[in-house]
């Protein structure tokens, strides 16, 4: 064997070899993955009418859910966004299983990990979701209730309302996914408590004289009676 | 429609049922806490039976909500010693008494609820509600509130009243122009709490499916009287003379009582479409009793909170009303919260078209039913303070002159509803 072949020819075969060996692999892995893409579309297609025609919509409507996901910015129907989210699961499935097709133990590994960590990643996003509509929808309530009782800083209480739930929910979804679980529900109870503190310190101190008129109007009824009887 | 499950009444009560068998007349007393004027209530229900009805067999139920104040002790030892006082002399028939905690939501609709149950296993002829507030009930209510219905075969008889001119705001603002408007009958007080009805249109209600509703609670006043209407019973009315009750608790809720009984009129608007689209105009009912002026008493009120209250709402919810409210009175209002006390207005054009936008973002579901309704809130305080300021110094007739025109515009402007409802 001169010094050409174990050089240049040799390795070359080799990898011809390999490539011989990988290319019906990697065929079917495209194959799984384009046949994915085609069966997620089609599933999102026939996911799309089932869900119209057993008028799952109407129920989002009547149910409330329709409008909390409007406010919350989202212009999908409920039907829709259902369907969407059906495809785009099939698409990521038959990705995974396209990509164990290739047999590359490295791949294999960190999909693997990364299809055990997709629940997480799945529950976290729903988490978040639903904190922010909750957030707002609870935020819009505290508004609604502060004005009917007369307080001045509705608007600030409201906000109040609505990013705790949101930090809440964030904080939810971190632990959800692994991420600095102790941390982060500590700074959560740092910022929180925090908050409450400072609150509890500048309406102690702020409000000793508006609490004081409050008290003395209300002891010796200076304010205006309002006896109007509504119903 | 089928009947309805009937609610479990307590062995007690089923025993004193087995035991009147039947009854011709009812009277129902719903009741929470109230012992200081309950006595003076079952007085007068008692001595309206003995002198308006001696020879039918009667009945008076209080139906309670759990009173810690021994209302039900009040209304099972309250009774009229002295018949000669209520010039009464002749024979009287057998008076039944039965008190029971009611089952369900707390609220008047349930109380409600267990008082037509009752009257249904009694199979009365006849029957009535009156309120357990009231300071000015007569024995002649009882005589005004039953007899169009057992002599004159009416099935509905709802109450009129002399009220102060700011006694029955949201009645006179909303509920009674509004209920005219859509049904095209002149009934005054549609929510005034003291209604007559027929046994059959007692078991007519209990058919309906509306116990875990707002009809539960303060809604059950404008169910009772739309439902009669729509269902084409005889309604009429009777002058009862002068309303006057015990002060409501000063902590209970503006925004919660006003948000069950409009939630309630908007959601007989959806049950009645076909009825209330088909009225072209609207016709006085048949009205029993004599009728006379009588003096009240006053009424304080507080305008600059009221505008407080107003404007604060206006700088605060205008971003939710925009979602519904047309651009024209959005920025109506954003000129209203800065008027001062003495030019401040809302005229009714404004008032009926933010009522008929309410209505139809609460038929269309634009956003949270609840934080819709409340968030009329200070548009109605609002509206409550124009009208105080316009009618400051107009006397009773001047008051029902204004009360008929704002129904009138009520009348004129039902397109907007007819053109955006489908």
């Amino acid at each position: 064997m001169n010094m050409y072949e174990t050089i240049i020819t040799e390795p070359f075969l080799k990898f011809y070899e390999k490539l011989l060996l990988f290319l019906p692999s990697f065929l079917i892995a495209i194959f799984i993955l384009i046949a994915g893409i085609v069966f997620g579309f089609l599933l999102k297609n026939l996911f799309s009418r089932l869900f119209k025609a057993i008028g799952l919509d109407k129920v989002s409507e009547r149910s409330g859910v329709l409008e909390l996901m409007k406010k919350g910015g989202m212009e999908y129907s409920l039907s829709v966004l259902s369907a969407r989210l059906i495809g785009w699961l099939t698409v990521i499935i038959f990705a995974g299983i396209s990509m164990s097709a290739l047999k590359i133990p490295a791949v294999e590994k960190l999909l693997e990990r990364f299809l055990l960590y997709l629940p997480n990643i799945f529950v976290a996003g729903l988490i978040i979701l639903l904190g922010y509509l909750l957030g707002n929808f609870f935020g819009r309530a505290a508004l609604i209730a502060a004005v009917n009782s007369g307080v001045r800083f509705s608007k600030f209480l409201s906000r109040v309302v609505k990013y705790t739930i949101f930090i809440l929910s964030l904080t939810m979804a971190l632990e959800q996914l692994g991420i600095g679980k102790e941390t982060v529900i500590i700074a959560f109870t740092i910022i929180f408590g925090g908050i409450v503190l400072a609150l509890a310190i500048s309406f102690g101190l702020g409000g000793r004289d508006l609490a004081k008129d409050y008290l003395e109007k209300k002891i010796k009824c200076e304010e205006k009676r309002d006896d109007i009887s509504h119903l | 429609m089928a009947n309805m499950q009937s609610i479990i009444f307590r062995e007690d009560v089923q025993a004193r049922i087995d035991e009147i068998e039947q009854a011709d007349i009812l009277v129902g007393i719903p009741s929470y806490n109230n012992a200081r004027t309950i006595g003076h209530v079952v007085k007068a229900v008692q001595a309206g039976f003995a002198k308006y009805f001696p020879d039918r067999k009667c009945v008076l139920v209080n139906s309670d909500g759990g009173s810690t104040d021994g209302t039900m002790d009040i209304v099972q030892n309250t009774t009229v010693e002295d018949y000669q006082s209520v010039l009464l002399s002749h024979r009287v028939s057998p008076f039944f008494k039965l008190t029971t905690p009611y089952h369900g939501i707390p609220g008047k609709g349930s109380a409600f609820r267990t008082i037509f149950e009752i009257a249904d296993a009694l199979n009365v002829k006849g029957c009535a509600v009156v309120d357990s507030d009231l300071r000015s009930i007569t024995p002649e209510w009882v005589e005004l509130l039953l007899k169009p219905v057992i002599q004159s075969d009416f099935d509905y008889v709802a109450p009129l009243y002399s009220r102060h001119k700011y006694d029955g705001t949201i009645t006179n603002s909303i509920v009674y122009p509004l209920t005219r408007a859509l049904y095209g009958k002149r009934i005054r007080q549609p929510i005034g709490g003291d209604f007559g009805f027929s046994g059959r249109l007692a078991k007519f209600y209990l058919t309906k499916n509306v116990w875990e509703t707002d009809v539960a609670r303060f809604g059950i006043d404008i169910w009772m009287t739309t439902t009669a209407i729509a269902n084409n019973f005889r309604v009429c009315q009777s002058f009862l003379g002068a309303k006057i009750h015990d002060p409501k608790d000063p902590g209970s809720d503006l925004s919660a009582m006003l948000y069950q009984v409009v939630s309630a009129t908007f959601d007989l608007m959806s049950i009645y479409p076909d009825v209330w689209k088909n009225v072209k105009a609207t016709e006085t009912v048949p009205a029993f009793g004599f009728q006379y002026a009588v003096g009240l008493e006053p009424v304080s009120v507080n305008l600059e909170k009221m505008l407080e209250r107003f404007s604060l709402g206006v700088r605060e919810l205008k971003d939710i009303w925009k979602d519904f409210l047309p651009q024209e009175i959005l920025a109506f209002l954003d000129k209203a919260e800065g008027m001062k006390k003495e030019e401040f207005n809302i005229p009714e054009e404004v008032w009926v078209e933010i009522i008929y936008c309410f209505a139809l973002a609460a038929h269309k579901k634009i956003m949270d039913r609840e934080h819709l309704l409340k968030s009329l809130t200070p548009l109605y305080i609002g509206r409550t303070a124009s009208f105080v300021i316009e009618t400051w110094n107009s006397n009773a007739q001047e008051v029902e002159e204004k009360i008929e025109r704002l129904c009138r515009v009520f009348e004129e402007n039902k397109n907007i509803l007819l053109n955006k409802w489908d």
